[in-house]
């Protein structure tokens, strides 16, 4: 066999000119959308870093699911919280998605728009009435009609805040503040006490802080976005005035959740959002700080607090689509949503699961009180967070945002900049 | 009946020139899935407007002409070239220094050759967590600085100081590399040479400037080019240092950042990110062509 030039020139122009194929390619393969045939096959389910604290809780489900229907198999893949956005894009863009995919509404959005995510409202609509009306509309696409994914579990997270510094700055420990007005007040006064040691927040503020502040996030069109309005800019201007008395940590600028966690934990910060799973790294890497823990509601100024939601979408091009129909249906549904959240501190989003004394009756314990206290925060609790918020849109909030504290624009400047800079993302998204 | 002798040279001219290319097909395979393909797909995609879900359409060369408009995309050519002009320096001198002090063969060397050695074989993720470490704000050093008097210095927090302070992090991991390099080259030095210097009453300065700078200004060069390659490629420091948004409002983005950011996760885009991609391989191939000529130069 000899290898003629004309072959090497052949295959060189192939390397070459195979990309170009993904050029304008878009060809729908995907699978049906009929979700009424029989239940059966071997789907994949990914969930969203639960292996960890949930292994047993999980394959209880899958077990139960699989005994239910005999002829399917779930096979469950668990992803690390870190890089879970890339690793959906890798596998989207690669063909690969699972069946079943454990998704937020803002890493939806995208799936939705590329034809990825499969139409709830038509393949599982008689399932609708079993959730709670705003968790269903949650996973709702603006520009799209139709439902790309099951409404999953409901979150508001706790605030948790070092009593002992509350004391040390004069403040009353049994008093945190709840609106934002308060928080300014306090951080304040926290900074100027321990002579600008101790911040009382190590994050600059980010779209869900100008939701809870009351301010409009995009116009009613939901065509563009507003935050740069009078509102927005008082709550900025707030936040520079606290960079500037250090009340606001030094290197909040740079901040990630991880590093400002360290900073709680350390004792330089005095009030850090998290998870009911932060409590038990408190007990043992901080004992001290554990025994003055303080746990409360978000701040927020508009009386409503910010809701997590997850969800749990379905792969339209998946091969068995009655039986990923199907299984996202039976990990969301009442019984194990329930079951679910007596594991740990999240909350159910089917129609009058939170009516359940689980969340209403007291038993004088600190867990259930604040376990009662945030699914009563969250029977009115809004999603500030715009579905079409990509990561790009929030590195340029956090930019602008960071150059007005940082002096170098005015709070006005900085957010007409950060709101042109998202519209012309958000245009680009098509 | 054919001779056996003539069937086998036959036989052996018939499979020659397929054979080269059979021994050659693991590496061509490989350089052209990992290599070229990904080359070609990047050069074809900074061509369109692609998105990590979508498939682009050709828009011609108006990536290109927005990356002129972007200020993040001159805020990184500015941080990138800045990693260039302070880190290349460092690490053609410093390295050579220290293999001229480990060179000697003296009792216990080994462990100080290994010791400088060892930040080269750490994981760049470990590196910059302790330096994080280090430098925060209430971290060892501004500890230090705080008991002599000095007061706390914000490495993490200012613009200026996060790049300085990453460049030491890639000269701190990089000498033991490069010195490593210098080691070999020293090695083929004549000793001759530095005792007629001697003898000639050239002090030991002047023996590193006229003896051996000059036997090593190959490898001074080589060292040069692929430094100046991956200090302007340079991601790990400054994401690690400076956080995922680049530092404060971004000012420390460097250009990789900027592609990375730019170009992944489910609304990535693509096509944009492929043109800075471009720029960055453009740049690093002058970057090397420049350092060649210099040496050719001053050679001639």
């Amino acid at each position: 066999m000899h290898l003629t030039r004309r072959t090497f020139a052949a295959v060189a122009a192939a390397a070459l000119l195979l990309p170009l194929s993904a050029c304008g390619s878009g060809d729908d393969d995907g699978g049906s959308t009929d979700a009424s045939g029989k239940v059966e096959g071997d789907i994949t389910f990914q969930t969203w870093n639960l292996r960890a604290n949930f292994k047993d809780y999980f394959e209880g489900v899958i077990a139960g699911f699989e005994k239910k229907y005999p002829g399917t198999h779930v096979k469950w893949i668990d992803q690390p919280a870190e890089g879970y956005a890339d690793k959906l894009s890798a596998d989207a863009a690669g063909g690969t998605l699972p069946d079943v995919v454990n998704v937020s509404p803002d890493l939806l959005a995208p799936l939705a728009k590329a034809g990825l995510a499969l139409d709830l409202d038509k393949a599982a609509g008689k399932y609708k009435s079993e959730y709670l009306q705003g968790a269903w509309t949650g996973h709702q696409v603006p520009g799209m009609s139709g439902t790309y994914a099951f409404p999953w579990y409901l979150n508001t997270g706790p605030l948790f805040y070092n009593k002992s510094l509350f004391e040390k700055a004069g403040l009353n420990p049994d008093q945190p503040p709840k609106t934002y007005d308060e928080l300014f007040a306090d951080a304040l006064r926290m900074a100027k006490q321990s002579g600008g040691k101790v911040a009382t927040l190590a994050n600059v503020p980010t779209v869900e802080d100008f939701g809870r502040y009351g301010v409009p996030l995009m116009n009613d069109q939901g065509t563009g976005f507003a935050f740069n309005d009078p509102k927005g800019v008082r709550l900025l201007t707030k936040y520079k005035e606290l960079f500037d008395a250090k009340a606001l940590d030094t290197q909040a600028l740079t901040a990630t959740p991880e590093s400002s966690g360290k900073k709680f934990l350390t004792e330089a910060v005095a009030m850090n959002p998290g998870s009911a799973l932060d409590l038990g790294n408190f007990k043992k890497n901080a004992p001290n700080l554990y025994k003055n823990i303080g746990i409360t509601d978000q701040i927020t100024s508009t009386g409503h607090v910010n809701m997590y939601v997850m969800g749990v979408m379905v792969n339209s091009r998946t091969e068995h689509t009655p039986a990923a129909v199907a299984f996202a249906h039976y990990v969301t549904d009442a019984e194990n949503q329930m079951s679910f959240a007596k594991k740990v501190a999240i909350f159910p989003s089917t129609a009058g699961s939170l009516d359940d004394p689980y969340f209403t009756k007291e038993d004088g314990t600190d867990e259930t009180r604040v376990r009662i206290a945030a699914a009563k925060s969250l029977k009115n609790a809004v999603n500030y967070t715009p579905v079409l918020f990509s990561e790009q849109m929030k590195t340029a909030l956090r930019n602008e945002v960071a150059r007005a504290l940082q002096g170098k624009e005015s709070p006005e400047a900085a957010l007409d900049n950060a709101v042109k800079a998202c519209d012309r993302l958000l245009q680009q998204q098509g | 009946m054919a001779n056996p002798a003539m069937s086998r040279v036959t036989r052996v001219r018939r499979h020659l020139p397929t054979s080269p290319w059979l021994f050659a097909a693991p590496g061509l395979l490989i350089t052209g899935v990992f290599v070229l393909y990904p080359f070609v797909s990047t050069l074809v995609n900074s061509l369109t407007d692609r998105r990590t879900l979508i498939p682009g359409h050709f828009v011609g060369l108006a990536n290109f002409r927005e990356l002129l408009h972007d200020d993040m995309f001159w805020t990184g050519l500015r941080n990138s070239s800045l990693y260039v002009v302070g880190v290349v320096p460092a690490l053609v001198i410093l390295p050579l220094l220290l293999a001229l002090l480990v060179q000697k063969n003296i009792p216990g060397i080994t462990f100080f050759r290994s010791a400088f050695y060892t930040p080269v074989v750490a994981s760049i993720v470990v590196v910059g967590l302790i330096w994080v470490w280090l430098l925060d704000e209430r971290g060892l050093v501004n500890s230090l600085l705080e008991a002599v008097g000095i007061g706390r210095v914000g490495f993490l927090s200012d613009q200026w100081l996060l790049l300085l302070s990453a460049m030491a992090v890639t000269v701190w991991k990089g000498l033991g590399y490069y010195m490593i390099i210098y080691l070999a080259a020293l090695a083929n030095v004549p000793r001759e040479l530095h005792e007629a210097a001697a003898v000639d009453g050239a002090g030991p300065v002047r023996r590193f400037l006229t003896v051996t700078v000059p036997a090593v200004r190959s490898t001074m060069v080589l060292v040069a080019a692929l430094s100046s390659v991956a200090a302007f490629k340079v991601f790990s420091e400054v994401y690690l240092m400076a956080g995922p948004s680049g530092g404060p409002a971004g000012e420390d983005t460097t250009l990789v950042m900027l592609v990375q950011r730019t170009g992944t996760g489910l609304t990535g885009r693509v096509g944009y990110a492929s043109a800075l991609s471009v720029v960055v391989f453009v740049v690093t191939v002058a970057l090397m062509l420049l350092v060649l000529r210099t040496d050719r130069r001053e050679e001639s």
